[in-house]
């Protein structure tokens, strides 16, 4: 049993972070009814903005590139961690504008936008960063290993889920307890309801593309150390993030939040039986469960049901 | 916007202009492809592509399904040829054969799952068992040689009467795939002008309607499912050939999302020949763009993006609407479902 | 017996009862209505009837045959057809083709793959005798899109009627039709009753007491009263339901 102790906590640290991943994309399939094929690309697109910014090459070869090499390395992870899923977040909100001609079409437009702005991102980064893999920097504190109860722990990984933890609770308590997050949930319950009641729906819509992409990319940093940084780490994001929606209901917080773990642990459980297929015990799951389900979400008819 | 419907509703002739000025184009295309600077294995390439476009069309554009796992089939049926090769014979038309009857087995199984649904949820499986495809011929090394895949298939040669051909000249070959080309795309003419046909229309247009109108809505679509599948796989076996080789690249949602781009942007929405335009397109924007900026796919990538924004018809609609071919010139959205 | 029968219908969604106990009887020849107040379940006993929903208990016997708990596209070919208020075309395609794509002769080559449809005179002939019953004779090639409301509501009807059913369910007709497109629907339905069997809902009481020869009303998800036009203005419930001053 104590064998599957270290797989169980692999499996809750990465159901913990998909949980970040899928409350951004509900939010976005809630709001805008639009399934982010390009959430895998924002994802990846934060953990390599981080990844610049801990480094000095974006300051060139100026004294502010010089001075801020020299700060410790946990004071620039730390902005890293901010700035990354910051910049996705801006990145987010280009796509979002890039969706607007299709709103109102059927679906199929969306899903292909966002999965052709998931290639372009994808290409951007090859452009941008190289196609190798690359490393992010990780402060001493973090990084490591340590013993607990007679069993090895990555210290990375500790430090993951305790962040996810935390920052899931700061999702909830934006979303209930700020005016924007109140309208955000709003919005994804009934965005039609949004707009009678004044508010403007483009800039919500903009607003929680941007947020969606930003907790993605906040995701994505966290993630990177552990799943490694390439420029098609993103793929296995999607389809995780899709199945947890299915299961935990669209727009659902708590839901999302047990779905995710749920899957995470899965993924972990397979890991200690057949662990070359844990990745695909996701695929698996999904396709047994919208295979199966005669009506996916809990009866209530969504976008997906078209 | 003009629409797959609208495009000649009358004719399921046999032979037409448009097929006819194909067949001729296909027969002097060694000769021409090199006055325009480009070289003669890119015919081979095209022609494989555009059978695999094609048959991916009936799916995409008439049934209105939207498959972002296809290249799972053209991956199937490519190791299905050259396991058949390697271990049962080599053999031409058993290796094709192969090739499609192992796509279609794919297909059916697939199929069975996805097509109860349609929309978001039939796209999201469709690429889940594309992943399950990909990894499986990466992790099953014994069957599918692992991430290196499939090396020195041999190309079997056409025996026609008494001679044989030898298909290891790329010039022969060639004439081979184009002839299969012609069936294939003849075949498909037929195909989605018959009832079959007109009825995968029905599905795309009002999958409710069509239920309440006496079809068997299920079985039509797993049935587009599989013929698509079939066609993929025999562009399979024909890649295989022509590469020589079977590996799990093809399999990736990488390239099944190209050929998802490809179809749209040629106007595979919109007209049968979409497919061919945008096989074409995205070859010249791969060789020739290529040639310029190692930027391609970048630029490729946010073409179809803008498109898919703009002008969701396609380059055959656009070619339709500047020429007037549609009755009225009328333009219109697609009904949001 | 009637050709159409419905007995004790009961339908919930989660803990809200909509149908409960619900008989109704069509018979052969006749124009039925159906009509009550929005929410009052007579949608849902519509959907019902013609198979988008299974009752959770109860028969439905058409000619005979039980019929309830089949699916849609199995009742269709059993001659059964119905029309959608929120107009359900096929919307790519022209009139004609509209109506081809649901006649039985076609209908029995949906599994040729190669053989040539629009070749062939007599399903052409045939699907222009729909549209003709319909008033848009002429009007084969025109989009479907292009046509007026009323005319879209005509080809609505024409496509449930190249099935050629025995029975023809009309949900809301007249829905969104201006006074004289549902003076020309009263018309279209006066030809038609000779040579189908008519069961309609509709909120347009007028239009349902002229044509109808009975009426079903449909309150609180119970049939409430039922019978000719004449008995029915006269009953003090069904006023009331339709002036709307039950709850």
């Amino acid at each position: 049993m104590t064998q599957l102790v270290p797989h169980l906590f692999n499996g809750l640290t990465l159901g913990l972070l998909f949980a970040l991943i899928a409350l951004g994309f509900t939010l976005i399939v809630g709001v805008m009814e639009v399934i982010n094929l390009a959430h895998g690309s924002l994802f990846a697109l934060g953990a390599y903005f981080a990844y610049s910014v801990l480094g000095s090459g974006w300051a060139g070869e100026t004294a502010l590139a010089a001075w801020w090499a020299g700060l410790p390395i946990a004071a620039r992870y730390t902005v890293a961690l901010v700035i990354g899923p910051l910049l996705a977040g801006l990145a987010g909100m280009v796509l979002e504008v890039c969706l607007r001609p299709t709103y109102g079409k059927a679906p199929l437009y969306g899903l292909l936008l966002t999965f052709g702005a998931a290639l372009v991102i994808e290409e951007l980064i090859r452009l941008g960063w190289g196609t190798g893999e690359r490393n992010l920097a990780l402060p001493q504190s973090i990084n490591g290993a340590m013993f607990l109860g007679g069993l090895i722990f990555s210290k990375y990984k500790i430090f993951a889920a305790g962040f996810a933890v935390l920052a899931i609770l700061g999702v909830w308590v934006f979303l209930e307890k700020t005016p924007y997050g109140a309208i955000i949930k709003a919005g994804a319950h009934d965005s039609e309801m949004v707009r009678a009641l004044g508010y403007d729906l483009s800039r919500l819509r903009l607003l929680v593309f941007g947020f969606g992409a930003a907790l993605a990319g906040l995701a994505g940093v966290v993630m990177v150390p552990i799943w490694g940084l390439r420029p098609h780490v993103g793929i296995d994001v999607v389809i995780p993030a899709f199945l947890i929606i299915v299961l935990g209901g669209v727009g659902s917080f708590w839901g999302s939040v047990v779905a995710a773990i749920l899957v995470g642990l899965a993924v972990g459980l397979t890991g200690a039986y057949a662990s070359a297929w844990s990745m695909m015990s996701m695929y698996v799951l999904l396709i047994a469960v919208v295979g199966f389900r005669a009506r996916g979400l809990f009866g209530r008819k969504s976008a997906l049901e078209a | 916007m003009t629409t797959l419907s609208d495009i000649s509703p009358r004719s399921g002739a046999w032979l037409t202009p448009q097929k006819l000025l194909l067949a001729a184009i296909l027969l002097t295309a060694p000769y021409w492809l090199p006055a325009i600077g480009l070289y003669q294995y890119i015919g081979v390439e095209m022609v494989i592509w555009i059978v695999y476009a094609m048959g991916f069309n009936i799916l995409f554009g008439y049934t209105g399904l939207h498959s972002f796992g296809h290249g799972a089939y053209l991956g199937v049926g490519a190791y299905a040829f050259g396991l058949f090769q390697h271990h049962v014979a080599v053999s031409l038309w058993g290796g094709l054969g192969a090739a499609v009857a192992a796509a279609a087995l794919a297909g059916a199984l697939v199929g069975l799952f996805v097509s109860h649904r349609r929309g978001i949820y039939y796209a999201l499986m469709t690429i889940a068992f594309g992943q399950v495809f990909w990894f499986s011929a990466i992790k099953l090394h014994g069957l599918t040689g692992g991430e290196d895949g499939l090396l020195n298939i041999p190309r079997p040669g056409l025996r026609l009467g008494l001679a044989t051909v030898d298909l290891n000249d790329n010039v022969a070959f060639f004439y081979f795939a184009a002839a299969i080309l012609l069936v294939v795309v003849i075949g498909i003419w037929r195909l989605v002008h018959s009832p079959f046909g007109r009825v995968l229309q029905a599905i795309r247009q009002n999958e409710t309607r069509a239920a309440f109108v006496g079809y068997e809505v299920w079985r039509f679509k797993w049935a587009a499912f599989v013929v698509s599948a079939m066609i993929a796989g025999l562009a399979g076996g024909m890649f295989a050939m022509a590469q020589e080789s079977a590996y799990p690249d093809v399999m990736s949602l990488h390239q099944s999302g190209l050929i998802v781009m490809m179809v749209l942007v040629g106007g595979g929405l919109v007209s049968f020949w979409g497919p061919v335009l945008g096989v074409v397109l995205y070859f010249v924007a791969r060789d020739v763009l290529g040639g310029l900026t190692e930027t391609w796919l970048l630029w490729y990538g946010l073409m179809f993006v803008a498109m898919v924004m703009f002008r969701p018809e396609g380059l055959a609609g656009i070619l339709a609407s500047l020429r007037g071919a549609v009755p009225g010139g009328r333009r219109r959205e697609i009904a949001a479902e | 017996m009637a050709l159409f029968e419905a007995r004790n219908l009961h339908k919930r969604f989660g803990s809200r009862v909509v149908l409960e106990d619900v008989s109704l009887a069509f018979e052969e020849g006749q124009v039925s209505g159906i009509m009550g107040p929005n929410g009052a379940g007579k949608t849902t006993c519509f959907h019902v009837l013609t198979g988008r929903y299974r009752p959770d208990r109860g028969s439905i016997r058409f000619g005979g045959t039980d019929i309830a708990g089949l699916r849609p596209q199995r009742i269709a070919c059993m001659g059964i057809s119905r029309s959608f208020q929120i107009m359900n075309l096929f919307d790519d395609s022209s009139v004609i083709e509209n109506v081809l794509v649901a006649l039985p002769e076609f209908r029995a080559r949906r599994n040729r793959p190669f053989s040539s449809v629009f070749d062939d005179p007599d399903l052409l002939d045939a699907a222009r005798e729909v549209l003709d019953q319909v008033g848009l004779a002429g009007r084969d090639w025109e989009p479907s899109v292009s046509l007026s409301y009323g005319d879209r509501r005509a080809l609505e009807i024409g496509v449930a009627l190249a099935a050629r059913p025995r029975i023809v369910f009309l949900d809301e007709p007249t829905s969104g039709l201006g006074a004289d497109a549902t003076r020309n629907l009263a018309a279209l339905i006066g030809r038609l009753r000779t040579r189908y069997t008519i069961v309609m809902i509709e909120h347009d009481m007028r239009f349902l007491f002229d044509l109808a020869d009975t009426i079903s009303v449909i309150h609180w998800g119970q049939v409430i009263a039922d019978g000719t036009p004449a008995e029915l203005a006269a009953n003090k419930w069904v006023r009331r339901s339709a002036l709307g001053e039950l709850a």
